[in-house]
Order: C-alpha cells, then structure tokens, then sequence
C-alpha cells in the first residue's frame, strides 16, 4: 500500500469514530506510532464505549493532531 | 539611487563591503587599493605581538570545476611591528577619511596588555575596534584567537577590559568553533560590546594528498589545522548570524561575515540581521574590483524594489528564522515536472527512487517515448528532484493545498500532552 493509501485509510478510520460522536479522549505515542482512544457516552445517559486506534501514517498522525486540537479548543469554548 | 551608507555601532562607512581582517589587509598599500576600488572599510590584519609565519600557508578545494569554493589557511596575525602598521593605519586614514577602518586586536588575555594595544591603536585614528576572539589556528595554541573565543567568561573579561580604554566603538568577533555561538555572542555583549562580527573561519584541514600521503598544505611534510572560509561556509555563517539576530540577549548590531561573495549574499545577510559585510576569500579569489559589482549590484536591487537606504534591509528577513517546532506541519508543496523543458535525464527519477520518497514514475506515452510525472498524492515536498535537476525551471515546487489549518508541531504535542494530562476534560 502507498503511504498516501494508507493516510486516506487511516483518516477514513478516524473520520468514522468521529461521525459517530466519539471524540479523542487521549493520544498515547511510542515506537510502534499513535494510539488514539476515542470514547462516547456515559454523560448523556448513553452506555460508555472506548475504542483505540493504531495511527501509523505520518499525515494520518498529522490528521488526528487537528482534530484533538479543534475538539480542545471547542471545550475551551464550552467553558467560557 | 539609492543610500548605501551604513552605520554600524557609530562607525560610518560609505557603502556595507568591508575587507575582513586577513591577508588583503595586511598593509596600507593593500587598504589604499582596496578604498580606491570602492571598498567602504577594512579591518586591519590582526595586530598584536608580531609573530612568525611558516611557508605554504593557504589551500583551497574546489569541487566539480568550481575553484576555490572553500579556502583553507594555517597565516597567523601580521608579522610586522605595531608602529610600522600604525603608521600605515594613520596615512591610509588621513588620504580616506570617509573610509572606515577598524583595527583587529589580538594580545594575551591580560587586562594591562588590551589596555595598551587600545590605547596605541586608538592615538592613530582607526574607527573601531575589533577583538579577534576567532583566530581558530596557531595563535589558539598560546591561549588567544579562540581558544579565547571558546570561553564565554573570558570573553566577557576581556571584552570588559577592552571597554575600560577604548573610546572608539568595539566590535568581538567570534569563533563558530563552539556548539552555540549565541553564548559567547551574548558573553559579548554582557561585557559591553558595542558590536559582535561572526563568522571566524572553521577549524579543517583542507586535504591530503593521496600520492604523496602529505596534508594540504604540509610546511616540509608535516601540516597543522587551518581555518576554513570561502563559499562553502556562507549556510553555516548566515545560520550562525540569524541565531544571534533572532536572539533578545544580543541587542548589538552584527557584522556578517563567512562566504560572502558577491552583492546577493550581501542582501541575504543583511536580511538576516548583518548591519554590513566582511570579505576576505572573494577578494583573494578576484581582487579588489569584485567591488565594483557589488556596489553596481546592490544599488541596483535597492533601486528595483524601492528602497532608499541600505539600512532598511537590516534583519527583514529574522522574524521568518524561527525553531523547526513553528513551522506548519500542514503547509505542503509538490513537485511538478514541466514536459516542455524536461531533457529527460531522468535524473529526478532515481534521486527521488534511491533516497527519497519513490513518487516519480518512469512512463512512456502513446508513442513509446518515456517521460518521468510525480505522484503528487505521494510527494512529501523535499525538493530533492528540483536540487539535482540540471535545467532550470525543468521542476517547480507548487503550493498544494492541504485542507487541513496550520498547526505547528509545539501545538500538536501541547493537545497531546493535554490529553495525557486531562484524557477526560476533552470528550466532555
């Protein structure tokens, strides 16, 4: 598979947790890449999921580091 | 036409090209020629104790037809008397009082030797000062040049001890021989430089000579290492320039100095902080009447673009200098071959398949004749295709969109350290 192959799989990955409501709830880094743990529920009521995802792609790493930022930022938001 | 005055640190000169304190301004009949083809200053050759030299002194290497695009030398400080060179400092200032000239000291690191070589040196007119801290060969060996340069303390002592007689405005020149020249650039000034001049050359030993297993140069079979200038060192010295600039602890102006050869590298470091220039291995190379060029060419620029004095270029270019951690992890360019200019040496082809990124394709068209494209969804951006590319604007590098906001990689680790922190705060 061609990196940019990979990329679009990974982001399609991270895409669809996100399309369902799961938001990245933390990274964890080391030698093997990026493990990014999504989670939904439990505060609406809803029953807790968690799901991690094994990020290798450097622009698919790229990809889910906006996407953290933006949710942070929109939490800041929220708190305001 | 545009101003090409400079003032460094109070010392005027009529245009930003000085000779740097080396062999081209070893005598006043030197400097005289060098005023008379147009050069705005020069540094003096070293004074100090006169010292002895050895024969065979320089070495060059050029590289794929290009002579001279590093130069190598084991010369020390002058060898003449210090009257006799004041003599010439005071006629030279007397025929060109416009001109500036700024006497490079050298002496032990002793407060009462400074004290008296300043105060010699100053009775005869010179315009600055400048502390040859850089000297990396020979001189080093007796605990001057850089081995005083190396140690940000004693050039803070004796940048201070200087300062205590001088009433002319000094300038510390610094030795790159160090892991980071903004300590000893801010040694400096913390002694009350009024200016600091980077690069001194770089410690090398130019080569050895495979048949004859002797060093280049040797003095008699045996070599010692020498200082290295000339083309080949303007990234490092431009890089060494721009850290100082960009520093908020060195708040003196700069005199650039490493590689500069022609009016465009003068611009370039002046953009990145240097208030003016000094030349050595460029006039070494051509003489004196380079000069000529640079002034025709500079003033021309400035002309171009609108700009009155020359002094507007100084550090324009700095705040674009930053750490790898602010650049835009999401800025991205892709190579593009342009078919009408290719020659088809496929040269981009198997740099970017044996050391880069294996996103040039190989391809025939219709008519069996092969042509090279870019995968563009592959292409990381690293220019290797365009730098070994032999024809112009065979290859551009395009600005691609990437979607995506910028983000820096010092933002992406402070949200993923955030997540590490406070994993629940975000899902919130």
């Amino acid at each position: 598979m061609s990196d940019y192959a990979q990329y679009v799989d990974e982001r399609k990955q991270i895409n669809s947790f996100l399309a369902q409501g799961f938001t990245i709830q933390r990274v964890i880094e080391n030698l093997d890449g990026a493990y990014v743990e999504f989670t939904k529920g439990e505060d609406d009521g809803s029953a807790y999921e968690k799901h991690i995802l094994h990020i290798t792609n450097p622009d698919a790493r790229k990809y889910f580091s906006v996407k953290l930022i933006e949710s942070q930022a929109q939490y800041k938001s929220l708190q305001k | 036409m545009a101003d090409l005055k400079i003032n460094l640190a109070g010392i005027q000169s009529p245009n930003p090209f000085w000779l740097a304190s080396a062999p081209p301004t070893n005598s006043g009949y030197q400097v005289q020629r060098a005023f008379e083809a147009g050069w705005g200053g020069a540094v003096w050759k070293t004074l100090g104790d006169p010292i002895l030299n050895v024969s065979s002194r320089f070495a060059a290497v050029s590289f794929n037809g290009q002579r001279v695009a590093g130069f190598n030398n084991i010369e020390l400080i002058t060898d003449r008397p210090l009257d006799v060179n004041l003599k010439e400092i005071y006629e030279t200032k007397k025929r060109f009082p416009d001109h500036a000239i700024i006497a490079s000291l050298m002496v032990e690191p002793k407060q009462e030797k400074w004290h008296e070589i300043v105060k010699r040196v100053e009775d005869v007119g010179v315009d600055g000062l400048e502390l040859n801290f850089g000297c990396p060969h020979g001189m080093a060996e007796r605990g001057m040049g850089a081995a005083s340069g190396q140690v940000p303390d004693l050039v803070e002592r004796q940048t201070y001890w200087v300062k205590e007689a001088a009433t002319t405005p000094v300038i510390v020149k610094l030795t790159p021989n160090i892991t980071d020249i903004t300590a000893t650039a801010e040694a400096a000034v913390r002694g009350g430089a009024d200016a600091i001049s980077l690069i001194n050359t770089i410690n090398s030993l130019a080569g050895v000579d495979i048949d004859t297993w002797n060093t280049v140069p040797h003095v008699g079979g045996k070599g010692a290492h020498g200082g290295y200038c000339g083309p080949a060192v303007k990234p490092i010295a431009l890089h060494m320039v721009g850290e100082c600039a960009r520093n908020p602890h060195i708040t003196v102006p700069i005199s650039g100095i490493g590689g500069i050869s022609n009016w465009q590298n003068t611009v370039e470091f002046m953009l990145m902080g240097a208030t003016g220039v000094q030349v050595c291995t460029a006039a070494m190379h051509h003489g004196f009447s380079i000069v000529e060029d640079m002034i025709e060419g500079l003033s021309n620029y400035l002309d171009d673009r609108g700009i009155n004095s020359v002094m507007e270029l100084v550090g324009k270019s700095v705040e674009k200098y930053s750490d790898w951690g602010e650049l835009d992890l999401n800025y991205k360019v892709v190579a593009r071959i342009n078919q009408d200019t290719c020659i088809h040496c496929n040269k981009c082809h198997i740099a970017c398949e044996d050391t880069s990124h294996q996103c040039i394709d190989l391809l025939k068209d219709e008519k069996g004749a092969s042509y090279v494209k870019v995968r563009e969804e592959d292409c990381v951006g690293c220019n290797l295709c365009s730098i070994v590319c032999p024809v112009d604007d065979a290859i551009d590098m395009i600005e691609l969109p990437s979607g995506l906001p910028p983000m820096t990689w010092n933002e992406r680790q402070a949200a993923v350290n955030l997540s590490a922190i406070q994993p629940n705060v975000i899902g919130k």
